[in-house]
């Protein structure tokens, strides 16, 4: 668990970094975006002891950055942008480097590092030059080096930046594997990216939260309400009204879409705060009405993160 | 620092670096070896005294990388982000340029051993000679070392090391020109001739009390002087740890 509290930054006059807070729970994976220049990587690099504060504390799992940085810095694993790479040495060479500057027992070395190389997939590149690496291999390199000894929270620059399709999808899927056994925080520009593995996100605008909380949270805050676009089988009018009856909805407007097989299309909008899905999925099931799809209309995180970010903009 | 001491150690021979240092010091060593030996009078302190000239060159070759490189790739980040201490990555980067110049030593030690087995003399004044070739190597290779922890480019690093270590080598040439010049100037002011040649000789002796040439001259003859390399030694030392300082202040840095 991370727990940072009004953190300041300043370099001159300038506040990179001005009053930042907020906690990273033990198994999450925290989203952290903003625009170029907002203060992400600042926030990352305080948070891992790379610089110090101004002021305001970090606190991991219970450890302050900079009272106890051996302790705090033992529970942290970093990738920064640019991962820390020797081209000169090999993987495994390399892996055992940093196994000696986290202080990984001699005893518990070798498991770990095979474990690590099976976990991040490059036990077939072990024994070469990282130099000689593709970008993705070296990308897996720098995420087995924020593995090495068993952090319980790893942060993550900018993961995926310059990989191709393919190995996007294949380090996602490895953070999210890792999310099980580790607190992640992440920060990327592909938002697409962030939606679908994160828990929750804080959103950062000149130097300060602009917004925290989880996708779905967040885009009904933006639009006060939740959107759905349902498809089913069944009649017209007496489903729209069956639908206007359940709590929370506030509006259903029907089209039909196949007349031949009685097929319908209905938009409807919901204020309440719960899932009004399970209660509508309920009523069709009771008519016997088949639920075809059932698509949230909601702000994407992209549309949330213009949102919040260009509001803020214009309000500076 | 055993981790940070291996890793530049063998990167010395990852790269054409440790190479061309190891070329360097075994042509200059040999050829000195060669010169003596041909005339039949070989003088092991004379070889080694003749070496330390080259500290100019070979110092700043072995330490112009250690932190500009790290600092231009971003590897110097893991110093600050694991649990390792900044002082021990300071330690085992000096202490890994030093065991290149051990390494590079082996040359005058096969010197003294065909020298010895040839019927030649290795004495005391050889020996003195030796120790403070190592106690110099020791604050050369600070120096460069805090010149490669200012900057990022390994070009600007070399040469600031270049620049330090050849102040310290002519420093007592230095020392006349700069005691002149205080005397000249005294004199423009109005002091007497005498007050103001004491004033030039004091100047140039303050100035020579720092040539760690002067100070360490006669260990070759046999003569040693714990202040000597007590001083080495200190000024080794204090570079060690501004480059710790310098590093350190990264962290803080407001700027």
């Amino acid at each position: 668990m991370i727990e940072i509290s009004n953190l300041v930054k300043r370099y001159g006059d300038k506040k990179a970094v001005n009053g930042i807070s907020f906690t990273v729970n033990d198994d999450e994976i925290l989203g952290f975006l903003g625009p170029n220049g907002a203060g992400k990587t600042t926030t990352m690099n305080i948070i891992t002891g790379y610089i110090s504060s101004t002021s305001g504390s970090v606190k991991v799992n219970g450890h302050d950055i900079l009272e106890e940085p051996e302790l705090a810095k033992k529970e942290i694993g970093y990738l920064p942008e640019n991962p820390p790479l020797y081209h000169d040495m090999t993987v495994i060479e390399y892996l055992e480097y940093i196994c000696d500057l986290k202080g990984v027992s001699k005893d518990k070395r070798k498991s770990q590092i095979d474990n690590i190389l099976s976990m991040v997939k490059i036990s077939d590149v072990k024994n070469r030059l990282i130099g000689n690496l593709s970008k993705g291999y070296k990308q897996r390199v720098g995420i087995a080096q924020a593995l090495v000894g068993n952090p319980s929270i790893l942060i993550l620059d900018e993961p995926t930046v310059g990989l191709d399709p393919n190995q996007i999808i294949e380090i996602r899927k490895l953070i999210k594997s890792l999310s099980k056994r580790h607190s992640i925080i992440i920060s990327s520009h592909i938002l697409s990216e962030i939606q679908e593995i994160a828990d929750r996100v804080v959103i950062v605008n000149h130097g300060k939260v602009a917004a925290i909380d989880s996708i779905t949270d967040l885009s009904k805050r933006l639009s006060g309400q939740s959107k759905l676009l349902m498809t089913f089988r069944g009649p017209s009018q007496e489903c729209a009204e069956l639908i206007r009856t359940i709590p929370g909805i506030s509006s259903a407007i029907v089209r039909v879409t196949d007349s031949r097989v009685s097929q319908i299309e209905i938009s409807i909008v919901s204020n309440s705060t719960s899932d009004v899905r399970v209660s509508i999925f309920n009523c069709m099931a009771k008519k016997n009405w088949p639920i075809l799809e059932i698509r949230s209309l909601d702000p994407t995180l992209e549309e949330v993160f213009l949102s919040i970010t260009a509001g803020k903009r214009r309000a500076n | 620092m055993y981790a940070i001491f291996k890793r530049e150690f063998l990167s010395y021979f990852r790269s054409p670096v440790g190479y061309v240092a190891l070329s360097i010091f075994s042509f200059l060593s040999g050829y000195i070896f060669y010169t003596q030996f041909a005339y039949g009078s070989v003088s092991i302190s004379t070889e080694v005294i003749s070496l330390r000239s080259f500290f100019v060159i070979i110092v700043p070759i072995i330490t112009m990388g250690l932190f500009a490189e790290d600092k231009k790739r971003g590897t110097d980040i893991l110093y600050y982000t694991t649990p390792t201490s900044l002082f021990s990555v300071v330690l085992g980067k000096a202490l890994a340029a030093f065991a290149l110049y051990a390494v590079m030593f082996i040359n005058v030690i096969i010197h003294i051993i065909v020298t010895v087995s040839c019927g030649g003399v290795f004495n005391v004044g050889d020996f003195g000679a030796i120790i403070v070739f190592f106690f110099m190597a020791f604050m050369f290779i600070a120096i460069g070392l805090f010149a490669s922890a200012i900057t990022d480019s390994q070009i600007v690093s070399a040469i600031v090391a270049f620049v330090f270590i050849l102040v310290s080598q002519i420093i007592s040439v230095i020392s006349g020109y700069v005691g002149t010049a205080a005397g000249s100037m005294a004199s423009t002011l109005g002091l007497s001739n005498s007050k103001a040649s004491s004033i030039g000789t004091a100047v140039t002796n303050t100035i020579t009390w720092f040539d760690p040439f002067v100070k360490t001259q006669d260990f070759s003859l046999g003569i040693f002087s714990v202040s000597a390399l007590f001083f080495l030694l200190s000024v080794g030392i204090l570079f060690i740890y501004l480059t710790y300082r310098l590093l350190d202040k990264k962290r803080w840095s407001q700027a």
